[in-house]
Order: structure tokens, then C-alpha cells, then sequence
């Protein structure tokens, strides 16, 4: 499809309904036939105007397109594994200096273009609109990777991604890939020259906040689409195949070898014994000090059932609240056990209760426990913090609080860690439901 | 929601701090200190990361880290996959560990449906896991050139590490984002050169290493930037959960590898660097040993590279008996855990990844106190952040 | 004015052709055409040369898509930069931030006013021409100054503030070096300094001073980086650490002023450093009759750039090489280490000027 003649309300898929950015992207563009051909044949577009009017005024066209195509700087902008290959496009082996774009600004006042590379998620859509406007005209996008394009893999059930970052800022390449190649990301930035030399530009638009209406399934929606187009294909394929039998008598088919698909075996696990004193005896020190302790999943723990669990098996003990504060810190001043590592802290919603889940591990002794403690379903469930005994556990009492909702009683600076302030609910409980972000997987 | 007293004011002129920041005395001499915004948009944040920059002049006062602008709720969405298909999902978060990662949740099903792993299988997991360290770390290296003003190093950082990528896209068709393992071993066979071209890029890499010592190891910039500049003491270390390069380099004589060790990584022989002050030095030297280290694992393992079946009997789909399954692994970065919540179904009911950046991170501020902006960019560079594996 | 023994044939041939009166005024629109011109061409070039040298060290190619060889690289740079809308940030101070830009350029082109292309191809010989080297090249400093202090950013003032401090220091050392070469010479006029420098190669100052002469070329190189604010000591630009320093709000043409400032002033250090290490526009002798002959057939401007650009060379090297220091580590190796070691070496120089202990 010829750019000139993309018909008003914008390409299908694009995020565009009332063709606002196109029809700035075009407005400048000339429908010269010749300057399509030439720019489609890959070369520069001839100097037009020798013959009929504005010819200077083309000829100044051309030289300022010549220079804003070749001279595009980049801003020093990426979120995640797209970023990568970005660098890998400026490194040696692809060098982006030849297309003059190695001046990559870290300023957006100096910058021509953005690769969005990487997912662009609501907290960062704001700072990225804010970019945007920040840059002087005319200023170019590349969407790069799938999550740029579409929210790509992280389309469905993330309440965070921003489904398509064209729903931000007006995108003028997509390169698709999870993560493009570098060779991808030079030809996108080869097609935005010949757009930019074509004399398509834009100056000073108002990029779009975020709105939060309900999301609409486009995705399968698309693949709808593409299977009943795939559908017409094959009956079309078919009807060919029945032709060319008729026409060609004696042909008696291809022979097909299928390469027969490797049969393994199964194999034993061999079982990697836990390091440290073993479950039985941590069982038998702790239920010493907390007898109300019980076990996660082996009802009546005693230190024959645990041991019969095998080697791997890693004590999952089942602590009250009141408890809770009291065993961990047993757990890490006890000569014995010495687990001063706090591995992880977090939280399963079971729809009933909360379970808020501690890892930790002792450095010297190389031991590990799982604790748990259960907490009631409500708004705002508490259990002490963690804070005074492991520095560590600030952030991780932050997600769980970001998550779930739970209160950690004492924690210095229970902010949420990861979403907005004002982010509606609490993502990670079962019952979390939002239209506005979230698109349910339709299978 | 900030508690209370962070909201008062400091000097008593309806001054407040934002959020995060703790109180500290009003300055006598009148002069004021001032927030500086870095990110998330930054060039030495590796990232989206956010700090804001508590100033007094050049000198850091605190640091508050901002997370969650690559937040993408991959624990959520693993709720709605199978146990197989979270492992594609592990390699957007550390990109840079993306096979150790996938190696991780392999494990952790592994263990739940009591899966082996054939010999062969197990030696192409720590190959595979040593090269990415390698390559990982060959990118830090030249990410931290860059960052303290040696640009050249980033160029050559990353002219090393393409050839191990251009490896494993013969491996397994990706650069990047591998979803190459698979319970009970991997998606599949090493290629036939695999050998000849690990062995050649090992001896490109012995040499490179020695010109990256000359270039930035023995430079004396690099010396006066690095040592002495955001010591963390062990014992702060421990309590933070530092672990990987960062907790070693403190001193914290912690690798999975070798004190809960995985695969057959108890069949090599390697050394675990340690360094003794936990300074940007430091943690800059463990990095570079580790390089070293890995060789040395690489060859032993190359060396006696077993043939038979790469893979035992796989299975579309696991459904996992009811219970919580907990694997963990030595990435680029340091401990990186998958514990899983499994209600008896195909797909998690809880599944969560611990980053190991996540924790060192949380050290910042008290990497960086008393330190310069300058510093606090050293600082950032040898902590050697993977944004997404913090916001997940 | 004086004159002055020529020593270039071809140059002395079309001197001699025209009446006196003619002559000078030849020489000065040529040196005037010559710095508004050719430098701007050259620092135009220069920019090719940094990303082509710097691509080079990288083990890449560099631009190659624009013209042979990328050569029109800065060109489309320069036009696209023209083109650019030009912004006005909220709350930026309206004189401080348009003014800003001007500084440096005009800094640099001043200083090349005094500048010896050629014997005689200079704009005005100045008798204190040293002194109002360093006087105009303040300009320069002023320009970051006011820019970093009008644009409303904090990126923009800790550059500013930074580069106040460090060029203000560096100027010191680089003055004390300059000072050497007036006390060898025994005149401040960039021609005379030149001029007495002829002879052979060993009577260039880099050589002709037995130790100090290299010392303080040395020095001059380091003061010089740091008062271009080139890498490894660029601390008031900082990208990894302070995004643009103090041109971090500045887009478009103000931009492309202070990135074409960069470059004339490089090149107009280089030009000093040529003209007092370097025997300036003489061709190098080496006290071998033919090969000696053979060098002078060239221009005195040709072998003045062939030294500027060997110096040039010298100063990408150190940007693509060195980590940057840090501002503090910037300070005290300048007040604890290179001033005294100036210091020191003008001592030590005079007591080799008043003794002779020079080469012959």
C-alpha cells in the first residue's frame, strides 16, 4: 500500500480512529509518483521543480529532508530486553554510526528519534509522553519489539502494560520481534529515512495520557481475522491442487520423508539432599521453643514423617501471628540455626486467608526453612514487620503490601514498591478485576 | 502510605521531604540541600530505574530508589499459563541470565513431577549457564567503561560478547530471550561444532580478558574511581540479602554453584572470588575472576562432554500434585529463586520469582551516603542492574 | 610592523609581485578568509574526524552512508540541526539562556585572530598576543557559566558550577606553561614566539629546553583537555552522570553552537600548542640539506596544519581512552600535582634560559 494513499481513519490496527496523526504525517508528504518510485527503488528521490513552479522551494525541500533523514539522533532510552539488542545495533558487529545515528542523546532537547525499545507500562507511559514533548520537532518513533507494538507477550492479563505504545505517542516504524534483530532495527531505521525523505514530518503534537475505558480484545480479534483469511487460503490451495491433478495425469505427488521424531527415555531423578542440619532436627529445635508450630501439608509433624518426606525436603513450617516475630527472630540469633539470609518474603492468596511466605537460609551452615503464616481474608490484613531483623525485608514487605494489600505493623515506609500510588486494588489477590487493564486470555 | 513523621517538616517552614526520605538535623550554615531527579530516563541507571538524589552540593546525602516503570506483572500473568509456559515469560526478566533463569522453573518442575535429568542434559545446562554468565558479564563490563567514561570498553565488551550470542543463536534461534530448557533437560541437541566453536571463543576470550585487564583493570582512573568508593560491610550485606558478585565481593562466601550445588556443577573444580571490603573495586574484581572461573569450569566440562540422550521423556504439559516447590539457582547476578504454588492443576496458583537484583539494590543508600554523584553512577555500574528482573 | 626573513620561496615569489601596500592588505583579507572560512570548514571536518578516529578505535566503521567516505556527515548534522524547532523551556532566564551559546564561539574565533597560519598570514600581530589569548579564551567559561545558570535544570548548573571550577583551576597551569614560552622566546607576539623556533628540529621548544620543554608540553596538553572539556576530564558535560552537563536544555541551533564551539576551540588549542612546542607554520629541518629543501617546497600553512592535526589526533586519543576522573580527583590533581610541577618547571627553565643549558 502506497503511503500517499492510505485512506482517512488510518491504517487497520493502528491505534489512529480519527487519523489524526497520519494525516499530520502526510501532510507534508508530496504524491509526486516519480519521488514514490525513486524512493521505492531504494535510491534518494530526484531534485524535482526544474520544470514547473516552486522548484527552489522543492529543491530546499530536498536538501532538508537529505539532512533530517541522514542525521537522526537517537535518545538514550530503553526499558528492557529490546534495549539490548539496540546497544547490540550501535556495537561493532552492526554499527549504527554509519547511518550517522551513533550521537545518541541522553537529553530529549537533542534528540531527532525514539526507539521505544522495550514494554512501555503505565508508570512509564506518563515519563514517556513527557519525553516526547520535551523533544523539538520534527521528532520521530520507532516502535521496537513486540510489547512496543501491541503489548506483545505481556497483551494478556497484565494489569500494567500498556497494550501498544502507539496509544501514547504517534509511532511512525514498527519492528516487529521479541527482541528484533539488530539487522531489523537498521532496516526500520533505513524505511524511516526514505519516509523522512519522502518530506513526511511532524512538529508539535499533543501525545494522548493514558485513558482507562475498557480494553477491547483486538488481539484475537486479529487472529479471527487472520484464521479465516488462512481459511480462503487453504480452499484456494485445494482448489489449485485439484487443477494441477486434473491437468498432469501421470503426476504421481512428491515423496515426503518425515525425519521421525526422537523417542527418549524416561530418567530417574537423583535426589540432591538438603544442606545443613536436616528438616527432622530443625522440627525438633523449633517445636522445642513454639510448640503451636505445625507443618505445612504433613498434619501431626513428627520427626519420622518428616524424615520419611526424603532429603530434598526443606521444613515448610506453619506459624500463629502472635508467634511469628518471636520464631524469626529465634531462627536468626539461634546458635544452632544462624539463618540470617533472608531469601524472599511474600504472600499466596487463598481466597480464604493469606499466607504470608518467609525463605530463609543460613550462610555459614547452608541450611534452609520456609515459614508461613496465616493471616485473615480482609481489606487490610497486619502481621509485624520483619524490618529489625533483616534490612532486606523492607522491599519485599513493600511488594507484598503492593500486591496483597498486607500490612507489615512497624515497617518504616510502607509505600507501595512497584505501582502508582493511586493504582486501584491490589493486583495479586485472586479477586482483583479491572477491564481498563486488563485483557483476559480468551482461552 | 508514609508514615506520619515523614510528612512533618524539617525546618519548620512547611518543608516536608518526599516520601522515603528519612530526617536528618537542619543544616547550621544556612545553605540548603537540594533533590535531584535521575531517571527514569538516565543513562547510567541501566534503565528505568528512578533515584532521587537527596544533595548536598556534590555530595550524596540519600539516595531513594523509585522502582516499577518496567513493572509487567509476570507473576500475575504466570497464574494464567501453564508451568511450561512461565519459563518464556523468566527470560524478559534477567535478559542477560535468561538460560539460568529458564533453568531455574525447570528445576522447580523438576523437582515437583520427580523428573531426571539424562548426563548429557545436564552438561549442555552448565554449559549453556557459563556462557551466559560470561556473556553477561563481558556486557557489564563494558556497560561500566561506559559509565565511568571509558566508551571504547563498551564497544569492546560487546564485540566479545557477540560471539558468544551468535553461539547460541546457533543453539537455539534467539539472541536474547532463549526459552531454550526444558523440564528434564532441553528443547534440543547442541549443534555438532558446539564443541570446536565453545573452544574457540574460550581462547578468543583468555586473550581479551588480558587486554581488558590492561585497558581498564590497571588503569589508574579506573583504581582512584573504584577502590574505597561504596563499601558494604558483610555483615550489612547479609542483612540485606546481597548475594551474587555484589554479596561476594563483601565478602559473603555464598555461590549456589558451589554450596547448594545444582546440575553437576559438584563434578568441576573453580574457585569462588571473594573480595574483602565489598568497594566498587571489589565487586569489579570478583566479576572479572568469575569470568575466569567460568573458563575454567568450561573446559573441564567440554573436556569430558558425555553424548546419549539430551533430554528424558518430555510431556506437553505437567500437571503439578498440590504443594509449594522451591528451586534456585546461581545467575549473572546472584541468587535467583522460583518458588510455586501449585493447587493440584496445569497451571500455578502462586508463582514467584525472587530477583536477586532486588535485594541488591536495597543497599544503595547506604552504598552511597557521603559519596559523590560520580560515585553513586560507579556505584549503580557494579551493581550491575537488570531493571526488569527488579520490577518483574 | 616589522619585517621579517621569509623563508618560503613560492610564498615570497607572490609576496614579491605585488606593491607593498597590496601585499599586506592580501595577507590580511587571506588570513581573515582564512579563519572565517576554512576553520568552520575544518571544524565542520573535525566532526567527521572525531567519529571516523573514535569509530576506528572501536573496531567499527563509523558514518560511511552520507557522501564518500561519511564526509557529509557533519553537513547534514549541521543543516538538520538549523532546521530544528527551536525551544524555549519554562522558566529558563531569557538573556543567560540565548546569550550563552554565543560565548564560546566567539571565545574560539578570537583567539584565532592572533593565530600564525603562515608567516604573515595572520589577522594582527599583537605584541602581548599571549595575554590576550588568555583573556578571550575566558569567554568560553562565561558561555558555560550563564548557559548552565539560565537554563532552569539542575543537570544544567551542577555542569556549569562543575566546569566553573575546573576551568578556572586549569587555567592556572596552562598559563605558567605559556609563561615558560614567552620567558624562551622573550616575546609574547605569537609571530616572534614562532620565529624563535627556527632552525632545526631540535630548536622547537618542545626539544630545544632539555626536559622542561616536554614537561611543559605535557602539561599544556592536560590543561588544554581540561579547558576543552574534552574526555577523559569532560566533568561539565558527563553524559553517564549529569545526561548533557550544561547544554542539557539546549536543542537546535543554540545546541549546534556549543557543539561547533567544541571543535574551533579544539582546533585553536591545537593551533597554540603547535605554535609553542611546535615551531608553528616552519617547516621541520633536520639539518639535511635535500630533505630539508624538499620540506620547505610546502607551505608554511600546510605543515601548521599537518602539526594542529597531529595534536588533534592526540586529543581523541586521550577522549577514547581514559575514564573520566571524578570532579574532586579532577581538583587536587591539579592544585596538588600539576600546578606545583609547573611551578617548579618555570624555575626550572629559567635557570636553563639564564645559564644557556639549551641545545644548540
Amino acid at each position: 500500500m502506497g503511503i500517499g494513499k492510505t485512506p482517512p481513519g488510518g491504517l487497520p490496527g493502528h491505534h489512529d480512529p480519527d487519523g489524526r496523526y497520519l494525516s499530520d504525517l502526510l501532510g507534508n508528504a508530496g504524491a509526486d509518483a516519480a519521488m514514490a518510485a525513486a524512493v521505492a527503488g531504494g535510491g534518494l528521490p530526484p531534485i524535482p521543480g526544474a520544470a514547473g513552479s516552486g522548484g527552489l522551494t522543492n529543491a530546499v525541500d530536498w536538501v532538508v529532508g537529505w539532512a533530517r533523514a541522514n542525521s537522526l539522533w537517537p535518545l538514550v532510552f530503553g526499558t528492557s530486553c529490546c534495549a539490548i539488542e539496540m546497544m547490540a545495533t550501535g556495537a561493532s558487529h552492526n554499527d549504527w554510526a554509519r547511518f550517522g545515528l551513533e550521537v545518541a542523546r541522553a537529553s530529549p532537547r537533542q534528540a531527532d528519534l525514539i526507539i521505544l525499545a522495550g514494554t512501555i507500562v503505565e508508570k512509564m507511559g506518563s515519563r514517556l509522553i513527557t519525553l516526547y514533548e520535551q523533544m523539538p520537532g520534527p521528532k520521530y518513533v520507532i516502535a521496537m519489539g513486540a510489547c512496543t507494538i501491541s503489548g506483545g507477550p505481556f497483551y494478556y492479563d497484565s494489569y500494567s502494560v500498556v497494550k501498544g505504545a502507539d496509544r501514547l505517542i504517534p509511532v511512525d516504524i514498527y519492528v516487529p520481534g521479541c527482541p528484533p534483530r539488530p539487522e531489523a532495527l537498521l532496516f526500520g531505521v533505513m524505511k524511516l529515512q526514505e519516509l523522512i525523505r519522502k518530506g513526511a514530518w511532524r512538529n508539535s503534537i499533543v501525545p494522548r495520557p493514558i485513558n482507562h475505558s475498557p480494553i477491547k480484545d483486538e488481539m484475537s480479534e486479529t487472529a479471527r481475522l487472520w484464521e479465516e483469511k488462512e481459511k480462503l487460503k487453504q480452499e484456494g490451495m485445494k482448489e489449485a491442487q485439484e487443477r494441477f491433478k486434473a491437468d498432469n495425469p501421470d503426476f504421481k505427488g512428491f515423496v515426503i520423508k518425515r525425519i521421525a521424531a526422537p523417542k527418549f527415555d524416561e530418567v530417574a531423578r537423583v535426589p540432591r539432599p538438603a544442606r545443613g542440619i536436616s528438616a527432622a532436627e530443625m522440627l525438633a529445635i523449633l517445636t522445642e521453643r513454639f510448640p503451636a508450630l505445625t507443618v505445612q501439608s504433613v498434619p501431626e509433624a513428627s520427626g519420622e514423617k518428616i524424615a520419611a518426606l526424603g532429603s530434598e525436603y526443606v521444613l515448610d513450617a506453619m506459624v500463629g501471628r502472635d508467634d511469628y516475630h518471636a520464631l524469626v527472630a529465634f531462627l536468626k540469633t539461634d546458635a544452632r540455626l544462624r539463618l540470617d539470609f533472608l531469601i524472599e518474603l511474600t504472600a499466596v492468596d487463598w481466597k480464604d486467608r493469606f499466607d504470608v511466605v518467609v525463605h530463609l537460609q543460613s550462610i555459614e551452615k547452608g541450611h534452609k526453612v520456609f515459614l508461613r503464616c496465616a493471616l485473615p481474608h480482609d481489606a487490610a490484613p497486619e502481621i509485624p514487620t520483619l524490618t529489625d531483623l533483616y534490612s532486606g525485608a523492607d522491599w519485599h514487605e513493600r511488594e507484598a503490601f503492593d500486591f496483597f494489600g498486607i500490612r507489615f505493623a512497624g515497617h518504616p515506609d510502607l509505600r507501595r514498591l512497584f505501582l502508582e500510588d493511586d493504582f486501584p486494588g491490589h493486583p495479586l489477590r485472586k479477586d482483583f478485576q479491572d477491564p481498563t487493564r486488563v485483557v483476559k486470555r480468551p482461552y | 502510605m508514609p508514615a506520619p513523621s515523614q510528612q512533618s517538616d524539617v525546618r519548620g517552614e512547611g518543608y516536608a521531604l518526599p516520601p522515603g526520605f528519612s530526617l536528618r538535623e537542619t543544616r547550621a550554615d544556612g545553605s540548603q540541600e537540594y533533590f535531584l531527579n535521575m531517571g527514569p530516563q538516565h543513562p547510567s541507571t541501566h534503565g528505568v530505574l528512578k533515584l532521587v538524589v537527596r544533595l548536598d552540593g556534590e555530595t550524596v546525602v540519600e539516595v531513594v530508589p523509585h522502582l516499577g516503570f518496567i513493572h509487567r506483572a509476570i507473576e500475575k500473568m504466570g497464574e494464567n499459563e501453564t508451568f511450561v509456559q512461565y519459563i518464556h515469560l523468566t527470560d524478559r526478566m534477567d535478559y542477560l541470565s535468561s538460560h539460568i533463569n529458564n533453568l531455574c522453573v525447570c528445576m522447580a518442575i523438576e523437582k515437583a513431577m520427580g523428573i531426571g535429568v539424562p548426563e548429557r542434559g545436564e552438561y549442555i545446562r552448565v554449559v549453556v549457564s557459563e556462557l551466559q554468565r560470561i556473556q553477561s558479564h563481558l556486557l557489564w563490563w563494558g556497560a561500566f567503561g561506559m559509565d565511568l567514561g571509558a566508551v571504547s570498553a563498551f564497544l569492546y565488551g560487546f564485540k566479545e560478547r557477540e560471539k558468544i550470542t551468535a553461539l547460541f543463536e546457533e543453539l537455539c534461534g534467539a539472541r536474547l530471550t532463549m526459552n531454550f530448557f526444558r523440564p528434564g533437560g532441553s528443547n534440543a541437541d547442541v549443534p555438532e561444532n558446539f564443541p570446536a566453536r565453545v573452544k574457540e571463543i574460550l581462547e578468543d576470550l583468555k586473550f581479551s580478558l588480558d587486554e581488558f585487564d590492561v585497558l581498564v583493570s590497571k588503569n589508574p582512573i579506573i583504581r582512584e574511581r573504584t577502590l574505597g568508593v561504596g563499601a558494604l560491610p558483610r555483615e550489612r550485606a547479609i542483612n540485606y540479602g546481597c548475594s551474587g558478585p555484589v554479596g561476594r565481593a563483601s565478602g559473603i562466601d555464598f555461590d549456589v554453584r558451589k554450596h547448594d550445588p545444582y546440575s553437576v556443577y559438584d563434578r568441576f573444580q573453580f574457585d569462588v572470588p571473594l573480595g574483602k571490603h565489598g568497594d566498587c573495586y571489589d565487586r569489579y574484581m570478583v566479576r572479572m575472576q568469575e569470568m575466569r572461573e567460568s573458563i575454567r569450569i568450561l573446559e573441564q566440562a567440554m573436556a569430558s562432554f558425555p553424548g546419549g540422550q539430551y533430554r528424558s521423556k518430555e510431556k506437553p504439559a505437567y500437571k503439578v500434585p498440590a504443594g509449594s516447590y522451591y528451586a534456585n539457582v546461581e545467575t549473572a547476578r546472584g541468587l535467583y529463586a522460583t518458588y510455586m504454588v501449585s493447587d493440584n492443576s496445569f497451571k500455578p496458583y502462586r508463582i514467584k520469582s525472587r530477583s536477586p537484583n532486588l535485594s541488591n539494590l536495597s543497599a544503595i543508600n547506604e552504598m552511597s551516603q557521603g559519596g559523590k554523584i560520580a560515585d553513586l553512577v560507579a556505584i549503580l555500574s557494579t551493581l550491575d542492574l537488570i531493571i526488569p528482573d527488579i520490577d518483574r | 610592523m616589522k619585517a621579517y626573513a621569509v623563508n618560503h620561496p613560492i610564498g615570497d615569489m607572490i609576496r614579491g609581485m605585488l606593491p607593498a601596500p597590496w601585499a599586506a592588505a592580501a595577507n590580511g583579507a587571506l588570513a581573515v578568509g582564512l579563519i572565517a572560512g576554512l576553520v568552520t570548514v575544518m571544524a565542520i571536518f573535525l566532526i567527521w574526524l572525531e567519529r571516523k578516529v573514535c569509530a576506528h578505535f572501536q573496531a567499527r566503521l563509523g558514518p560511511t552512508r552520507v557522501g564518500p567516505f561519511g564526509l557529509l556527515q557533519p553537513i547534514a548534522d549541521a543543516i538538520k540541526l538549523l532546521m530544528k524547532e527551536n525551544l524555549r523551556p519554562r522558566g529558563v532566564d531569557n538573556l543567560a539562556y540565548f546569550l550563552a551559546p554565543l560565548l564560546p564561539i566567539t571565545g574560539s574565533f578570537l583567539v584565532l585572530a592572533v593565530m600564525p597560519f603562515d608567516h604573515d598570514l595572520q589577522v594582527v600581530d599583537l605584541p602581548a598576543g599571549v595575554v590576550y589569548v588568555v583573556a578571550v579564551s575566558g569567554l568560553g567559561i562565561l558561555g558555560i557559566l550563564i548557559g548552565g545558570w539560565g537554563s532552569n535544570n539542575k543537570y544544567s548548573l551542577l555542569g556549569s558550577m562543575r566546569s566553573g571550577a575546573q576551568l578556572f583551576s586549569y587555567e592556572l597551569s596552562l598559563v605558567l606553561c605559556m609563561l615558560l614560552i614567552v620567558m624562551a622566546s622573550g616575546s609574547a607576539s605569537l609571530r616572534e614566539i614562532v620565529l624563535a623556533q627556527q632552525g632545526t628540529v631540535l630548536d622547537w621548544w618542545i626539544f630545544k629546553l632539555p626536559v622542561a620543554g616536554l614537561l611543559a608540553f605535557a602539561l599544556f596538553m592536560i590543561s588544554s583537555t581540561a579547558e576543552l572539556n574534552r574526555g577523559p576530564l569532560d566533568l561539565s558535560e558527563a553524559e553517564s552522570e549529569l545526561t548533557g552537563g550544561f547544554h542539557t536544555e539546549y536543542a537546535g541551533i543554540s545546541f549546534s553552537m556549543f557543539f561547533l564551539a567544541e571543535f574551533v576551540n579544539m582546533f585553536a588549542s591545537a593551533g597554540l600548542g603547535a605554535t609553542f612546542f611546535l615551531g608553528g607554520f616552519l617547516a621541520p629541518r633536520f639539518g639535511v640539506p635535500p630533505l630539508d629543501w624538499a620540506l620547505a617546497l610546502l607551505p608554511g600553512v600546510v605543515w601548521f596544519f599537518v602539526k594542529v592535526f597531529a595534536l588533534i589526533f592526540l586529543y581523541m586519543w586521550f577522549r577514547w581512552t581514559f575514564p573520566r576522573l571524578r570532579i574532586d580527583h579532577l581538583l587536587s590533581l591539579e592544585w596538588k600535582f600539576l600546578l606545583p610541577v609547573s611551578l617548579a618547571n618555570l624555575l626550572l627553565a629559567a635557570t636553563l634560559i639564564t645559564f644557556k643549558w639549551m641545545l644548540p
